[in-house]
């Protein structure tokens, strides 16, 4: 995330003005300190949006269409924002080449089964980043998009809404049916023993 | 619909704090008397709590190579356009290679000391000077070497581990070539070990160590878009590879 202090933030966006001149110019080292200050952060996005076997590709094609595009980066952002605007709309046109409908990907909540019956009390205890990670696997594409947005990248509706071409009340349903499926599949009941302390018989 | 349910969809506005007031006392008045939409807050604090510790994953060495292997074929070569002398070409190819290849960034910045630190006349009758002068050298030299020694070796890892993927013939070809190479490396060793202040000698060793690491960076490349499907990707870094045997 950008510093919240203004006078930072500008000194940082002169910094990535002047990578992104440097990359531009083709000078040595330039678009390694490029890929070296932003690759986790993408990689991250990626693996969590597409899923760990397409990532690796993806995080090149990622890199290779920021070298194509640094002319268009204007320093009226972040260079890591712009990358990472980048980022996201090619793992949205990834998801969709897989053949699933975007429509489809945001059906409404009342749709889904997972958003009906809500168990009663809390059914979770604490939650184990493995554990997590794993459960994000499980999600649909449009409800999985929209968490990690949301939730591990702290984006706003509106945002998001900008970023995935979708309304914002869309995102507020689809955050909803994300947080209730994790809910379920990260339920004490469901985990297995290990991961909520329990002894296997 | 119950309270519950016409009360559920705003659960998730209340963890966010993105409720106004009134809806905000309203949500959390029911919650406060509703143990199940009180669990269901309790529990999607603690996913918002969980994802912002999911924090950056480090990518595999490999992504970096390959993305340094496309765009090093992508960009054209300083040294073929202007024809510099030949300590000139060295030093462009060598800022070509340290912008192409993570693993040997550190190496770059070893090179360069490397070329203040170097003997330029030979040694004078200021033996201590001197010796000291060479030992740096010669210390420089090896940390370079092991830079670009590790780049190989991680090369050569994923060479060996898709080798599957290339035609035959072009596999052999690249085989001798690199055992071609191979040789060059040992010979300018020799001439290196044997004269440490000889500046050819240790050009050439580089030169050498450059060459390996161009071919198996440019085989990585033609891996790769053999595994995308890209045939016009691969005949292109395929006859540059060819141009290299």
């Amino acid at each position: 995330m950008p510093s919240s202090n203004p006078k930072n933030r500008v000194v940082a966006q002169h910094g990535d003005m002047a990578l992104a001149e440097r990359c531009r110019a083709g000078a040595p080292g330039a678009f390694d300190e490029l890929y070296r200050t932003h690759a986790p952060r993408l990689f991250g996005l990626a693996c969590r949006l597409v899923g760990r076997p397409e990532a690796d590709d993806l995080l090149q094609e990622i890199f290779l269409s920021a070298h194509r595009k640094l002319d268009q980066y204007r320093g009226d952002s972040a260079l890591g924002t712009w990358l990472f605007r980048l980022a996201t709309n090619l793992c949205v046109d990834h998801l969709r080449s897989r053949g699933t409908k975007w429509a489809r990907l945001t059906d409404a909540l009342v749709d889904d089964p997972a958003g009906v019956a809500p168990a009663t009390g809390s059914v979770m205890g604490a939650v184990d980043r493995l554990d997590l990670e794993r459960a994000l696997t499980g999600l649909p594409d449009g409800c999985r998009t929209v968490f990690v947005l949301h939730d591990v990248e702290g984006f706003e509706h509106h945002e998001i809404g900008m970023l995935l071409g979708i309304a914002d009340g869309t995102s507020k349903s689809q955050l909803h049916k994300a947080r209730l499926r994790l809910r379920e599949a990260l339920s004490t009941g469901r985990r297995p023993a290990r991961e909520v302390g329990l002894k296997r018989p | 619909m119950t309270i519950c349910e016409d009360i559920q969809p705003r659960l998730g506005d209340l963890v966010d704090g993105t409720l106004d007031a009134v809806d905000c006392d309203a949500v959390a008045a029911h919650v406060r008397g509703c143990n199940r939409c009180a669990g269901l807050v309790r529990d999607f604090e603690e996913l918002r709590r969980a994802a912002q510790g999911l924090g950056p994953i480090d990518p595999p060495a490999h992504v970096w190579l390959e993305i340094a292997g496309q765009l090093r074929q992508a960009t054209p070569q300083p040294a073929a356009a202007a024809a510099p002398s030949a300590r000139g070409a060295a030093v462009w190819q060598w800022a070509g290679l340290a912008a192409a290849l993570v693993v040997i960034t550190t190496g770059a910045y070893v090179f360069l000391r490397l070329e203040r630190a170097a003997p330029a006349k030979p040694p004078t009758p200021a033996a201590d000077s001197a010796t000291g002068s060479v030992q740096v050298f010669a210390d420089e030299l090896t940390e370079a070497m092991t830079h670009y020694e590790k780049a190989i070796a991680e090369l050569e890892v994923i060479t060996k581990t898709n080798n599957g993927s290339l035609d035959p013939t072009l596999a052999a070809a690249l085989q001798k070539n690199l055992l071609v190479i191979d040789g060059a490396i040992a010979e300018s060793r020799t001439a290196f070990t044997r004269d440490p202040t000889s500046l050819p000698a240790r050009d050439s060793l580089l030169e050498a160590l450059q060459r390996k690491v161009s071919v198996l960076q440019e085989t990585v490349a033609l891996m790769n878009e053999i595994r995308k499907g890209d045939q016009a990707g691969a005949a292109q870094v395929a006859a540059g590879l060819q141009k290299k045997s």
